[in-house]
């Protein structure tokens, strides 16, 4: 027994010397790419775990000690496994208050997971639950088996990637030989994986809230807009240096998922209300772009189960610089642009109904949301033709009713619909900013509902998943707020004064 | 003069009507009305699309006589409106190169729609081919003597009724989307002799339709993974459990018995290549048979002979690898510390098999009815992108008197006499007046993983009409092809052989590309112009009343 007990000191001692911060910016090929381990072991236990710690340690202290226990110097820390979905809880004989199944557990209910996966014809929510958690014990037992962390081995200059229990049984010295064979891909290879470390290090993004935040703080109480717009300037270069990082990790527009698409268009919101306001000389316009850009940062930051912010492959269609930088782009610009004036019509909404604002101001501020939604109705529109040109040009099709982009021309007939009703007298000020918050439900919908929504078919339904409910609560909320500010007494008589 | 008094009115209340016609047309109203009933036809679209695939929402909205009039609508609605604000006047600019766009953009779009093509072009490595298959059904007729009929089907979302007759032949019914459900049909002779058994362990559940019955859609013989599974006449049974040492059954089909070789007395030999055969004297004739090779009697040319009655069993060849014989309400399968063994299926009682838990229950027997797939009309269900569930088309036909469905998954032969009609629900087709080879297919593949980062294929391309020697051509996403008013894009791929692909082209001719492109151009150019760059007398007005009222609170404009 104690023996026994010594050698589990000793090897977890060897882990620890082993299992450093140094280690972070060792080569791993995973995923179709090569990243340094401490992204990849920062993905893979936050997704078997669903954290980024286990008992104190980093996910990269973790990562390794499993990984080394495959050598007989680590441990097999025995990790928890998330499992969420209430069925697939019962399944797993676990408790209803639990969301973790210690892996050692969870490895008895493999087989059981895959014949029940096999009976399930249609994809529902336990189906995709399932499958996340096979994936889950999966991706641990790769780990346990050092085959998760790859190591690169060379032949004749060309980079053959090991799991590391095949390759470094042998290696007495293990760091100084990993460190070497680092040396040697950066020699045969490149050294451009080392930038995606700064990049996870730097923490760009989270700086880029800070200074959003203080932005805000600075421009609704200061009287002066120029700190404000000072701030509004620090977070599109402190964005601008985070996007550059991302597209010199990816080699490609930084607009390809959910993650950078939401990235993308908190920045070039900000942009477009600063360029607005030059015109306008309104800082309303910075309230609202810093608004917008703290609001994508705080999804970036806290809704990363529904915006994945890892870096993978892109399918072959989509690998074109050209259209992807000039169609999506516009695209995202175009909601952006509608964004803005969305937070205009909320903020307009809930200043008439709290505080005073006159008619003629009311007028005013239509005519500020006006001009955003123009912006964005000219962009979306040339965002669209760009999308046809493109399809046409990659498949031969310049439209195929395809759910993305029959979406996009529904929020494009709404803003439509809403700026010739200007025309009549049925769309007036008060209505106008209604439909203004409305209007961008449709832009969400497009965005975001035609992904989590319409994607998952008929039978996947169930608000379960980060999206749908993400989306349903949006638009309740924005409901609510329309129903409470836009619809009472008050504003329908001024409305009938106004006529 | 009352005649001219007439004309007058009729002219006048013409003018009026058509005014009318123009001002309601041509009103903001109207605009707004058409734009939101569109809008929502597409939200109804896009939600179709996503719980029964694009084909159902392709013929239920997108491609619908409903859907078209409403883009006409919208169409007359922009001309009116354009024509009414003529004459020029300046601050329209944008507006006029706005809605002339958009005119433009509809009239490119109808005529890519009725004029173009848009097909598939699927290429087999080094097979020529010039066939563009194209999302339009068809139903074919082929008669004996070479003659080919061609209906095009109906593009509804549901089933409708057709209506074609011909002596002998009416097509009476089409089902864009159906699904087969089993029906049991009646049949007093004695070959309808059809079962349904569950087989299942504890990860695995498979239910088992077999039937002797030759117009029966389910087959005597059906393979589950390694399991064989054989349907067999009643007579057969006795003789499989028969004690027999050389493991020859002789079946006797026309008299329907079975006896052992030894019960027989049939003489059992082997060839100087240790080959064990038999021979059965038949009318003046001695059959030979190889029962390791072939239940059927073997010519001196060792061929297959099909005319005798004669069947021989090896039980031996069914040893090695599971198999599952069933008679009805009996089974029999090789147990191997056991041998052979019969069991007859008892009310609610499983049969145990000798391989992996499987457990057998029979769930019916019906020696007088056979098992029939009929369509029955559904909405397909789509699931991840791919439609599970009621994606067969099927056409009903009444062949001389008796009713007949022809399926998208199978072509159907009847004989009219001693003469085949052939009947088949397929894509129309264009063929291509030149061929393209695929020559070489290249994948890439992301590293470590085993999805595609890129496809090319290398293509030769050879007209007939023009050259007699070939052009290579490489063809890769975004990078099409383009030859004779046609240009072809590389669109998927399928594999064919280990490592062996196939390459899928999207062929596209499209008369109005010019046109929607020429559109599109007006449009975002006119709608930056409308939009943003046009200046407006209101705004400044309005900059104004705000400086004002700022110091003097509300104001009454």
């Amino acid at each position: 027994m104690f023996r026994f007990l010594l050698i589990a000191m000793f090897s977890t001692a060897l882990a620890a010397q082993v299992c450093d911060k140094s280690l972070e910016s060792m080569p791993v090929q995973a995923g179709g790419r090569v990243k340094p381990l401490l992204v990849h072991a920062n993905e893979t236990i936050k997704f078997i775990t669903g954290k980024s710690k286990f008992e104190n340690k980093q996910a990269l202290e973790v990562f390794c000690t499993l990984s080394l226990s495959s050598l007989g110097k680590g441990e097999a820390l025995d990790l928890p496994i998330k499992v969420e979905h209430i069925d697939a809880k019962a399944l797993m004989d676990m408790p209803e208050d639990s969301n973790f199944l210690l892996a050692s557990s969870a490895i008895n209910y493999k087989e059981k997971i895959r014949a029940t996966l096999m009976k399930m014809k249609q994809t529902t929510p336990l189906k995709k639950e399932l499958n996340k958690v096979w994936a889950r014990i999966n991706n641990y037992e790769l780990i346990k088996n050092g085959q998760s962390w790859t190591v690169p081995l060379f032949a004749q200059d060309k980079v053959l990637w090991h799991g590391i229990s095949d390759v470094a049984k042998d290696k007495p010295e293990l760091k100084s030989w990993l460190e070497q064979q680092k040396a040697k891909y950066i020699e045969v290879e490149n050294d451009s994986f080392l930038m995606e470390l700064t990049y996870v290090k730097s923490h760009i993004f989270d700086i880029a809230m800070l200074l959003a935040l203080l932005g805000i703080f600075a421009t609704v109480l200061m009287k002066k807009a120029s700190v404000g717009l000072f701030f509004g300037i620090s977070i599109i270069l402190v964005e601008i240096a985070g996007m550059t990082m991302r597209v010199l990790v990816s080699g490609r527009a930084p607009i390809t998922n959910m993650y950078e698409t939401v990235m993308f268009s908190g920045f070039g919101a900000l942009v477009i209300a600063l360029i607005v306001m030059i015109f306008k000389r309104d800082k309303i316009f910075l309230l609202a772009g810093l608004g917008y850009n703290v609001l994508c940062l705080f999804m970036m930051k806290f809704a990363n189960n529904m915006l994945d912010p890892s870096i993978s492959p892109l399918v072959p269609v989509l690998r074109d610089n050209f259209w992807l930088s000039t169609h999506v782009t516009t695209i995202i610009l175009s909601y952006a642009a509608l964004a803005l004036s969305w937070i205009l019509a909320n903020i307009i909404l809930v200043r008439n109904k709290f505080g005073k604002l006159s008619k003629a101001d009311y007028r005013y501020y239509e005519q500020l949301i006006a001009t955003s939604v123009k912006v964005g109705v000219v962009l979306l529109a040339a965002g669209i033709i760009l999308g046809g040109v493109w399809a046409d040009y990659s498949w031969g099709r310049f439209w195929g009713w395809d759910p993305k982009e029959t979406w996009s021309l529904i929020v494009l007939l709404f803003y439509m619909a809403m700026l010739h009703g200007k025309y009549t007298n049925w769309v007036d000020t008060h209505r106008f900013v209604i439909l203004s918050a409305a209007g961008f439900m449709t832009v969400m919908m497009a965005w975001f509902g035609v992904n989590y929504i319409l994607a998952t078919g008929l039978h996947s339904y169930g608000f379960s998943e980060g999206g749908a409910i993400f989306l349903g609560v949006f638009f309740l909320v924005q409901t609510l707020l329309i129903i409470v500010c836009g619809v009472s007494l008050k504003s329908f008589k001024s409305a009938k004064t106004n006529n | 003069m009352k005649n001219l008094n007439f004309l007058n009115k009729t002219g006048l209340c013409l003018t009026k009507g058509y005014k009318k016609i123009e001002s309601t047309l041509g009103s903001m109203k109207f605009a707004v009305v058409i734009i939101m009933v569109f809008a929502l036809a597409l939200v109804y679209g896009t939600f179709m699309e996503s719980y029964h695939g694009r084909d159902f929402a392709n013929k239920l909205v997108y491609k619908s006589w409903w859907f078209m009039g409403l883009q006409l609508c919208m169409f007359l609605s922009i001309l009116v409106a354009t024509l009414n604000r003529l004459p020029v006047k300046k601050v329209l600019y944008g507006f006029y190169t706005l809605h002339a766009g958009l005119l433009i953009l509809f009239i490119g779009s109808f005529l890519t729609y009725t004029a173009g093509i848009d097909g598939m072009l699927e290429l087999m490595p080094n097979e020529p081919a010039n066939n563009v298959r194209i999302e339009e059904d068809q139903f074919v007729v082929g008669y004996p003597d070479g003659q080919v009929k061609i209906f095009t089907l109906p593009t509804s979302a549901f089933g409708s009724k057709m209506y074609f007759e011909e002596p002998g032949l009416k097509i009476k019914k089409y089902l864009p989307f159906s699904k087969l459900e089993t029906v049991w049909m009646e049949e007093d002779q004695k070959e309808a002799d059809s079962a349904v058994y569950t087989i299942y362990n504890e990860n695995v559940s498979e239910e088992l339709i077999m039937s002797l019955h030759p117009e029966s859609d389910f087959q005597s013989m059906q393979k589950l993974g390694p399991l064989s599974t054989h349907y067999m006449p009643q007579t057969l049974y006795k003789c499989f459990i028969s004690e027999t040492k050389s493991g020859f059954l002789v079946w006797d089909t026309e008299k329907d018995t079975c006896h052992t070789a030894e019960a027989m007395n049939y003489e059992i030999k082997s060839t100087p290549t240790n080959n064990r055969f038999m021979i059965i004297p038949y009318k003046g004739e001695y059959l030979k048979f190889f029962p390791d090779f072939s239940p059927l009697a073997l010519t001196d040319n060792l061929d297959k002979r099909q005319d005798t009655p004669y069947r021989v069993f090896s039980k031996k060849l069914f040893e090695k690898k599971p198999n599952l014989f069933l008679f009805g309400d009996k089974t029999v399968f090789f147990h191997k510390r056991k041998g052979w063994t019969g069991r007859e299926f008892e009310k609610n009682k499983p049969v145990k098999l000798p391989w992996m838990n499987f457990k057998l229950t029979l769930d019916s027997y019906r020696p007088d009815h056979f098992p029939a797939q009929i369509p029955t009309y559904m909405r397909p269900i789509q699931d991840q992108g791919e439609i599970i569930e009621g994606d067969i088309k099927a056409v009903l036909i009444e062949f001389y008197g008796k009713d007949y469905w022809v399926r998208s998954d199978q072509p159907l032969a009847l004989s009219d006499g001693d003469k085949q009609v052939r009947f088949q629900i397929r894509s129309r087709e264009v063929r291509l007046p030149y061929q393209i080879t695929l020559d070489r297919f290249k994948m890439d593949k992301n590293p470590g993983t085993n999805d595609p980062a890129s496809f090319e294929s290398f293509v030769s391309l050879l007209d007939g009409r023009t050259a007699t020697a070939s052009e290579q051509h490489h063809v890769f996403m975004n990078n099409p092809l383009k030859y004779d008013e046609f240009t072809f894009y590389q669109s998927s791929y399928f594999q064919v052989g280990p490592d062996e692909y196939g390459s899928a082209f999207s062929v596209n001719y499209d008369p109005g590309r010019p046109i929607k492109y020429a559109g599109s151009l007006l449009l975002v150019l006119g709608s930056s112009w409308h939009f943003l760059l046009r200046r407006r007398k209101k705004r400044r007005f309005f900059e104004k009343e705000t400086t004002i009222e700022s110091d003097s609170g509300e104001v009454n404009v």
